[in-house]
């Protein structure tokens, strides 16, 4: 209001914004999501506690894919190269991402997972890409990635109620895989207790019991990641 | 932790747009958090003091948070209701199950006061 008389006060505006916080974060895994789909890959983001067994399960499965389908993987931690190299073990391509301290993964981390795998495709295409995101069950699922498939895992040590207690990992997910169930007799985890918690918070979610150490329950998953891959453009 | 990232999203955000409105100073900044978005407002509050303290056109923004309440609707008696929290809520006055958020998983700034 004060343009004139010097005592220095501007004038006040208010700017209507109305817009998504998380828009930045959103606009990268949109053009992460156009990326994938013009190379015909579907991916796959897991999300889960530390020692959930994440890259366990990816190893069965690669061993049960990786011949039928070019797979990739982005590995999320906050330091090491351990399970990347664990999954380079079994025959697929895979980058490892350190967060350097952050608790989740965000779009732009995987873009750049994005063209360092691409680096060493020399031209060829995924088929999956699996990004298993870093070992948390809260933050990740605020962060869009540009994923076709969010998958939460959660072990039967870790106990029948945390979908309760991490309802937006679970809301947000389509799928919900438990893991280690061979460990069932020496816990009081009880899977029915476990679904039900899961559907009060995403009805449409759909529920796996996996043991990666026993393959019960694998050749379930494969077949819905293979579903899956049929839907994917 | 996610608030910390969150924030820097929001502070960004702001401070891009004042620099296209050319704005001096940012006076306040209102967002709306809705009740349901898995956000702890303290810690959002605490991350955004820290992270404006890297943009000097920020030194006194007045960061304001408007708490969405969470609320449903009746697919089937049409009422619309509060609840307290994500978990499988029923409709008070018919029981069902049959709802539909209506608010409560907002993450967003409304506006922001600039001195140009």
């Amino acid at each position: 209001m004060c343009d004139t008389c010097g005592c220095g006060e501007g004038r006040r505006r208010t700017i209507e914004v109305n817009q998504d916080i998380l828009r930045a974060n959103r606009e990268i895994a949109l053009d992460n999501r156009r990326h994938l789909d013009s190379t015909g890959t579907i991916a796959i983001n897991l999300i889960g506690s530390p020692g959930s067994g994440k890259t366990t399960l990816l190893e069965r499965t690669i061993e049960r894919l990786g011949r039928r389908f070019r797979i990739g993987v982005l590995e999320g931690d906050i330091e090491t190269e351990i399970d990347a190299e664990r999954i380079r073990k079994k025959g697929a391509v895979a980058v490892q991402l350190t967060t350097g301290g952050a608790c989740h993964l965000e779009s732009s981390l995987i873009h750049r997972g994005l063209h360092e795998l691409e680096g060493r495709l020399d031209g060829r295409r995924l088929d999956i890409l699996f990004i298993e995101n870093v070992g948390n069950l809260v933050c990740p699922s605020f962060f869009e990635l540009g994923e076709h498939l969010r998958v939460v895992l959660v072990s039967v040590t870790e106990g029948a109620d945390k979908p309760l207690k991490y309802p937006k990992a679970f809301r947000t997910s389509s799928v919900f895989v438990i893991t280690k169930a061979d460990l069932i007799p020496y816990t009081d985890f009880d899977i029915k207790k476990a679904t039900e918690f899961a559907l009060s918070i995403n009805p449409s979610l759909e529920t796996i019991v996996t043991s990666s150490r026993t393959g019960d329950g694998i050749d379930e998953w494969v077949d819905l990641l293979i579903k899956a891959r049929k839907r994917t453009p | 932790m996610h608030e910390l990232s969150i924030a820097t999203g929001i502070v960004d955000e702001i401070v891009r747009i004042a620099e296209e409105n050319r704005a001096k100073r940012v006076l306040a900044a209102n967002l709306r958090i809705g009740r349901g978005a898995g956000i702890v407002i303290d810690s959002l509050r605490f991350a955004l003091e820290v992270v404006k303290t890297a943009h000097p056109v920020l030194t006194s923004t007045e960061m304001r948070i408007d708490e969405v309440p969470l609320i449903y609707r009746c697919n089937d008696c049409g009422r619309e209701f509060e609840a307290d929290d994500l978990y499988l809520p029923r409709c008070p006055m018919c029981g069902s199950y049959n709802l539909r958020l209506v608010s409560g998983e907002e993450m967003d700034i409304k506006d922001i006061e600039i001195e140009v």
